[in-house]
Parts: structure tokens; C-alpha cells; sequence
């Protein structure tokens, strides 16, 4: 399996605000992986959401925005971003690569934070957005 | 109905930290953008004339003008907070939200800072501004005292854009505003407003 991401945008409340499939970003053929690819996407949910409560419990010791890797769960790593206002950007991730990592984070918070700027959008309810998500998507095959 | 203040107008300029452009936009756009205080301040006077007009008896329900204005302001405080703390870092506790909130937030919306800020320990904290930026060019024939209670709703939207501010960097609070006027031999505006926080 090549490099593959999957970022998760929680809000505030803890709810659910983004989520997105990165795939992976080498050129290799794609694999007919079939009920396989299924069962992790299913699994990568689950474990952003429980490295949730790791981010909160590390968000306390320091006043830094980029909270490097929070969790690892077999060999899938976890990164953290928390904004001041505490929306939660979650990234999973198979390499290390911090310095990418950061700045995809700073990119999406910014986009996240024009989407704010719609005054037709309701702080902490779902970003259904296409233009968000297709930008977001380019971000990340630019980055990662 | 409700009487529009007369003011006079002035030609500033206030800056907000500007988000990156996109790669599609002109470059015009890639320079600092500026939002004209005339503009501005127009335009906050408009929506709480417009609001009281377009309130079903107005004269009789100040609270729902008061709630729209309020909910308004809370709404703009909340995105305008999210991208004012963009770059730094995260808050240790409430009284540090609170002196961002005095310095940079004031300073965005009123470029200035808040001249004096107590606080009772208690979860209570008042902060006070000598020269209100957007009641600056109020004025009224029958001095300052009348002026001071016609001014009440034009305080609303700032508000609301303090508890929004606030409420999105984790603080819950109720926020009232008071305008004093210290010398009432004057014919001008020169308030001593202060806006106090309660911590739920």
C-alpha cells in the first residue's frame, strides 16, 4: 500500500465537521483490494477517534497550534493540529514527515478558516463544500 | 422610530491580518487589503436602524432587536476570532483570553486598546474604553445625558461581538455595556464606556 492520509476536521463540540480520504500519493497501480480497502477505511475512523482523547489530554501542556504526533496505533501515526478557537485537524499517516505535515495543516486551517468567513456557514456543522474539498485534495497531493 | 445620529465622516483606514490569495486572483488582490472606517462605521449604524425597523413592534420589543443585534455580533465574533489567532499560539487560561481580547481584538475592531481593565478574581471583569471608536461622531441636540441612553443600541452589536469572540476561544460569558459620561458640562460625545464580563 502506498502512502495513503486520511484527515479529519473535528469541532468544538466534538462534532464531526470534515472528513476526507487522501489516497495514496505514489503512482504505484492500485491493487484490487476489494472488502479489504473497506475494512480500513472503516478502521481509520476509529482510530482518529480514539487518539481524540489523546489530543485533548496533550492540548493542556502546551501553547503551541501543532501538536506533533499524538498517537501511534501499529504503524499507522497520528498528528494533531488544534486551533484557538478548538477545532481539532486530525491527520493519519503511515510516514514521518513533520515538516510537510505542518505545513498541510497551516494550508487546511486556512481554507478552514475561509469557509468560516461565509456567514452562511454555521460554526461547527458539517463543511459539505466541494470547492473545500477539492482544494483540500489538491493541498494534499501537493504536500504529502 | 428610531433616530439616526449625525455623524461626521472621516477618511481611515482599519487593516485585518489578510489570508493567503489564491493562485486565480489578480495580483491586485495579493496586496494588503484595507477596509474603509467610514464605510464601516455606516454600516454598523444602518443595521441597527434597519433592525429596529424591520421588527415587528419595535417600540414595545426592545428584546428582540437586542437578540438579533446581539446574535449578529456573536456570529462575527466567533469567525473573527478563529482567524485573528491564526498564527499565534493557543491560550493558557481566561484571563489571558481576556488581554487579547482587550488588545488585539479591540485594536482590529477599534483601533485602539481598552485604556483600563479590573477584574474581582471572581469570574468578573470590566473593561473600560474612554473614547468608544464607532460613538466618536454622535451627537444629539439635547446634550450628552440623552445621548448616552440613544447611544444603548449601537452598543449591542460590539456586544455580541465580544461573547462570540470569547465563547469561540472557550470562555462562556455574558457581556452588558455601560456608557458614562464623566463631564456633563460638555456639548460633545466623550464617553467612559465600559463592558463587563461575567463568567458563567
Amino acid at each position: 500500500m502506498g502512502s495513503s492520509f486520511y484527515l479529519v476536521i473535528v469541532g468544538s463540540r466534538d462534532d464531526p465537521v470534515y472528513e476526507a480520504d487522501l489516497g495514496p500519493s505514489s503512482k504505484a497501480p492500485p491493487v484490487p483490494e476489494g472488502t479489504k480497502k473497506e475494512e480500513s477505511k472503516h478502521l481509520n475512523q476509529f482510530i482518529i477517534h480514539s487518539a481524540l482523547d489523546i489530543v485533548e489530554e496533550v492540548q493542556w501542556n502546551t501553547t503551541a497550534t501543532y501538536l506533533k504526533v499524538v498517537d501511534k496505533f501499529n504503524e499507522f501515526l497520528i498528528s494533531a493540529f488544534v486551533s484557538a478557537g478548538n477545532t481539532k485537524f486530525m491527520l493519519l499517516h503511515d510516514t514521518k514527515s513533520e515538516d510537510s505535515i505542518k505545513t498541510f495543516f497551516h494550508e487546511v486551517h486556512e481554507l478552514y478558516l475561509k469557509v468560516l468567513m461565509n456567514p452562511f456557514y454555521e460554526v461547527n456543522h458539517p463543511i459539505t463544500n466541494t470547492h473545500f474539498d477539492s482544494k483540500v485534495r489538491l493541498i494534499a497531493k501537493r504536500l504529502l | 422610530m428610531y433616530q439616526t445620529p449625525v455623524t461626521t465622516t472621516s477618511l481611515s483606514m482599519s487593516v485585518l491580518p489578510s489570508l493567503s490569495v489564491d493562485d486565480s486572483s489578480s495580483a491586485l488582490l495579493a496586496s494588503q487589503r484595507f477596509v474603509s472606517e467610514a464605510c464601516l462605521e455606516f454600516l454598523i449604524m444602518e443595521t441597527v436602524d434597519t433592525m429596529f425597523r424591520t421588527t415587528l413592534d419595535a417600540e414595545t420589543d426592545r428584546e428582540a432587536v437586542f437578540y438579533k443585534l446581539e446574535m449578529l455580533g456573536y456570529r462575527v465574533g466567533q469567525s473573527l476570532v478563529e482567524r485573528l489567532t491564526k498564527d499565534r499560539p493557543r491560550f493558557v487560561d481566561t484571563l489571558d483570553v481576556v488581554k487579547f481580547v482587550c488588545k488585539d481584538l479591540w485594536t482590529i475592531a477599534f483601533k485602539k486598546q481598552i485604556d483600563n481593565l479590573k477584574t474581582n478574581h471572581r469570574g468578573v471583569f470590566v473593561l473600560q474604553d474612554n473614547n468608544f471608536r464607532w460613538f466618536m461622531r454622535m451627537s444629539t441636540e439635547t446634550g450628552a445625558q440623552d445621548s448616552a441612553k440613544k447611544a444603548a443600541p449601537y452598543l449591542w452589536f460590539p456586544c455580541g461581538l465580544i461573547r462570540g469572540a470569547l465563547a469561540n476561544l472557550g470562555v462562556v460569558s455574558v457581556v452588558i455595556a455601560e456608557t458614562h459620561i464623566p463631564n456633563q458640562n460638555r456639548k460633545g460625545i466623550s464617553h467612559q464606556d465600559s463592558v463587563s464580563i461575567v463568567e458563567l
